[in-house]
């Protein structure tokens, strides 16, 4: 049978992932923004797992929210990395340091 | 171990390797095509998790919506795969470390010993017609409406920032529209004018350029 | 099936602002050829009008409507209210900064009403899906107003670091969410208080939720040690988009941080405390330190406001009501301050070129003495030297940790607070001692800006020498609530 920590230590291993692609990646925004989009599904697959085993639909719910926002959020995103792709001809990460940090 | 548990290893191991390799490689459309097929593999998770509804949007929406989206993005913006390729590797020991050690952390807490089956057993099989689509639909439209017309503000805040902030007007002189309105009114008399011209009188040729 | 109409009257003042910001999207396409105005006087009236609506129907009573999802009760209705003040505001400077920077368009408008519609939401919000929901409005709408300028390197460069972090925040409170919802099965927030009261329920797993829920917040509010994106957004943001950044999202915040710990996680109150003063004692020596190297005013006033965001979590870590409202009366001073801070940029910096560096206000005594002055009210009041605002603001912050026993915390803030007193000084110094290198009069870009930041600036002093109403407000407003 397939336990709740099953799954729970499944999204661990995206979080664990995602975290190290947003962290190790120093170069390529649009690799960033797919990161987020790996934590995003490490929550969901929390949520969807105890949904199942709280027999509570809510959870479900909020999954079905946060993908809502996730799909607006991917879409600003990528328009700020046109933006930034228009300005520098570049979307390295190096490359943003006109601001010091 | 049984069927169910042998697909979800195999899904579970896809995803996750599919997810290692979003962020290993160089190239950013091989990442956001492994980052499909995690989607895809956590959408079978889903499925087997009873969340069937949740399941096929994940794959629809997701892969066919958003990582599209992605994809567009990267093959539009001509990127300089030569410069991408550099230090990765430079921060990897450190970065696997830290990783393990998050991971070892997260595992304490949601190992077996707190959400084993003996603290949360199997949920039973619901019915063959059992709709999970139905089970979600009924409190999203009335227990949670004010959220759902929320999520449909956000969207359209989505929409107005990427309409603005991408649309680019460009002078006429750059580009050049078709004016449909313009082209069916036209009037013969229009493209064509008769132009009554003074009779043209040959030049006297010069002396000089005779003799030449 | 029965499904009762929820009641809908509560949220009128959240339903007017839909609709009335629709208007203005849809209006913003039809008449901004003719009429560059029509957008910034509608989005004005349309703020009137829905502060208007919350001060009409201002409630005694917590009204929870939408099968939980919303709640109306005196916090946040006074909350509404400064936010929609401090608005008109904003759009006031904004609208001026831009006519001179030659740039903007009507979406700025449509996007900040869209943004204080989120803030709202976050305000009023009363279980997790509805909180995380306006904070994505809020967030999203912010993301968007920041690259508006869409031809200057760093306002882009500045909108993809706070998109990038910000989305990373949001997972962090997300996965926070998941296992705060996994540990007790509820997603209200009170029911998720009850539940946890009944202490069965694992104490580790909601410690660890609240450990990720923290970072989430921390990063949104800009505390250290999480707050790399502060100074940058802050810096390249254009100042318009600036003074809207520093200002009513932090109020935003506040709510969203009061909700998820007071109300569904008083019985966690130990182990976010700890998680706090961690934050708090970086936040502060942070805020106080290493804004004194900057010699960029939106820089310095971006690490400043690290520090301030210190003082609002100290009334936290107080962990009594008292305390909640000393950090309430802690955030409304901070944005009304942020106010004439970043406005007075707007009021002095004609032209294309930005009033923002330190050494712009060089001499400011000899060319304009009354703007002068009035930046010397705020800079005082951020300072918290008596007898403006700011020093009640951290005197009920300090006062409040003392009353919890956490003497050592108001130590160090007091330590903080003087430190941070020298670089606010520095630009009084700067402003009345340093002989300008241009040393024509300079005149305000326009009267209205001129007189509106005067008359924040010297409201500034009247609250502080008449102390008591406003902080009566503050602390009525939180024993209304609980």
């Amino acid at each position: 049978m397939i336990a709740l920590s099953d799954y729970l230590v499944f999204g661990a291993v995206l979080f664990t992932i995602s975290m190290a692609g947003i962290f190790l990646n120093r170069k390529n925004i649009i690799v960033l923004l797919m990161s987020i989009e790996l934590l995003l599904l490490a929550v969901n697959t929390n949520l969807v797992a105890f949904s199942s085993y709280l027999n509570d639909v809510t959870g479900q719910i909020f999954v079905f929210f946060i993908l809502t926002v996730a799909a607006a959020e991917a879409a600003i995103g990528l328009a700020i990395i046109v933006l930034v792709f228009r300005n520098r001809k570049s979307i390295n990460v190096d490359d943003l340091n006109s601001l010091k940090g | 171990m049984t069927f169910e548990t042998f697909i979800f290893y195999l899904l579970g191991f896809i995803a996750a390797a599919s997810g290692l390799m979003m962020i290993t490689v160089k190239n950013p459309v091989k990442a956001a095509l492994w980052l499909v097929l995690a989607f895809i593999a956590t959408a079978g998770l889903w499925i087997l998790a009873q969340a069937e509804f949740l399941g096929l949007v994940l794959i629809l929406v997701y892969v066919g919506a958003v990582m599209v989206l992605f994809l567009f993005v990267v093959m539009m913006l001509d990127i300089n795969l030569v410069v991408l390729k550099e230090g990765f590797t430079r921060y990897l020991p450190i970065g696997a470390v830290a990783a393990l050690a998050t991971f070892a952390l997260i595992y304490m807490v949601v190992g077996p010993d707190r959400f084993g089956l003996q603290a949360f057993p199997a949920p039973t099989p619901l019915p063959a017609d059992a709709s999970n689509t139905k089970m979600i639909a009924v409190p999203l439209y009335t227990t949670h409406v004010y959220a759902f017309i929320l999520a449909a503000v956000l969207l359209l805040v989505g929409i107005v920032a990427a309409i603005s902030l991408t649309l680019r007007r460009r002078p006429p002189k750059e580009v050049q529209y078709q004016d449909i309105d313009a082209q069916v009114k036209v009037q013969a008399k229009d493209r064509f004018e008769m132009i009554k011209m003074a009779p043209v009188v040959e030049p006297e040729i010069k002396k000089e350029e005779k003799e030449e | 099936m029965n499904f009762v109409i929820p009641n809908f009257a509560p949220a009128i003042p959240e339903i007017a602002l839909l609709i009335l910001a629709s208007v203005v999207l849809i209006g913003d396409t039809i008449w901004s050829k003719r009429c560059q105005n029509a957008t910034y006087y509608a989005t004005q009236l349309s703020l009137i009008i829905v502060g208007w609506l919350i001060v009409d129907s201002f409630t005694v009573h917590q009204i929870v409507t939408f099968d939980g999802s919303f709640v109306r009760d005196t916090l946040s209705d006074v909350l509404k209210i400064f936010t929609v003040l401090i608005a008109l505001g904003i759009f006031l400077f904004a609208r001026t900064s831009m006519q001179e920077k030659k740039y903007g368009s009507g979406e700025f408008y449509v996007l900040g009403l869209f943004a204080i519609l989120g803030m709202f939401v976050m305000i009023s919000a009363y279980n997790l899906i509805t909180l995380y929901l306006g904070l994505e409005i809020m967030s999203l709408s912010l993301y968007a107003i920041i690259a508006l300028h869409r031809n200057s390197g760093v306002a882009v460069e500045a909108a993809s670091k706070y998109f990038v972090l910000g989305a990373l925040a949001t997972g962090m409170l997300l996965y926070g969410f998941s296992m705060i919802y996994g540990a007790t099965g509820e997603i209200n927030f009170d029911k998720i208080a009850a539940v946890i009261a009944t202490g069965q329920v694992d104490h580790t797993v909601l410690a660890f939720g609240v450990v990720f829920v923290v970072i989430g917040l921390i990063f949104k509010m800009g505390g250290a040690p999480f707050h790399m994106w502060v100074p940058d957004v802050y810096h390249g943001a254009p100042t318009a988009v600036t003074l809207f950044l520093g200002t009513i999202p932090k109020i935003a915040a506040f709510a969203m941080v009061y909700r998820l710990m007071v109300e569904a996680m008083p019985g966690l109150l130990k182990d976010w405390q700890q998680l706090l003063i961690i934050v708090t004692v970086l936040s502060l020596i942070v805020g106080s330190i290493v804004a004194i190297a900057q010699d960029n005013l939106k820089r310095m006033l971006a690490y400043s406001g690290i520090g301030h965001v210190g003082f609002i979590l100290l009334g936290f870590i107080a962990g009594t009501f008292d305390g909640f409202a000393s950090a309430m009366y802690y955030v409304l001073v901070y944005a009304i301050t942020g106010l004439v801070g970043f406005g007075m940029m707007i009021v002095l910096g004609k032209g294309r070129q930005e009033f923002d560096r330190i050494d712009d206000f060089k001499g400011l005594n000899a060319r304009n003495p009354w703007l002068a002055l009035m930046m010397l009210f705020a800079m005082f009041s951020m300072a918290g030297v008596p007898p403006f605002i700011g020093f009640f603001a951290k005197l009920m912050v300090i006062e409040e940790v003392v009353k919890a026993g956490f003497v050592w915390l108001a130590v160090v803030a007091v330590i903080t607070a003087v430190i941070s007193a020298f670089y606010y000084l520095r630009v009084v110094k700067v402003m009345y001692f340093d002989v300008p290198e241009d040393t024509t009069p300079i005149k305000a870009v326009n009267r209205t800006t001129q007189w509106t930041a005067s008359f924040v600036a010297i409201a500034l002093l009247v609250f502080g020498l008449i102390p008591s109403g406003f902080i009566n407000l503050c602390y009525n407003a939180v024993a209304l609530t609980h």
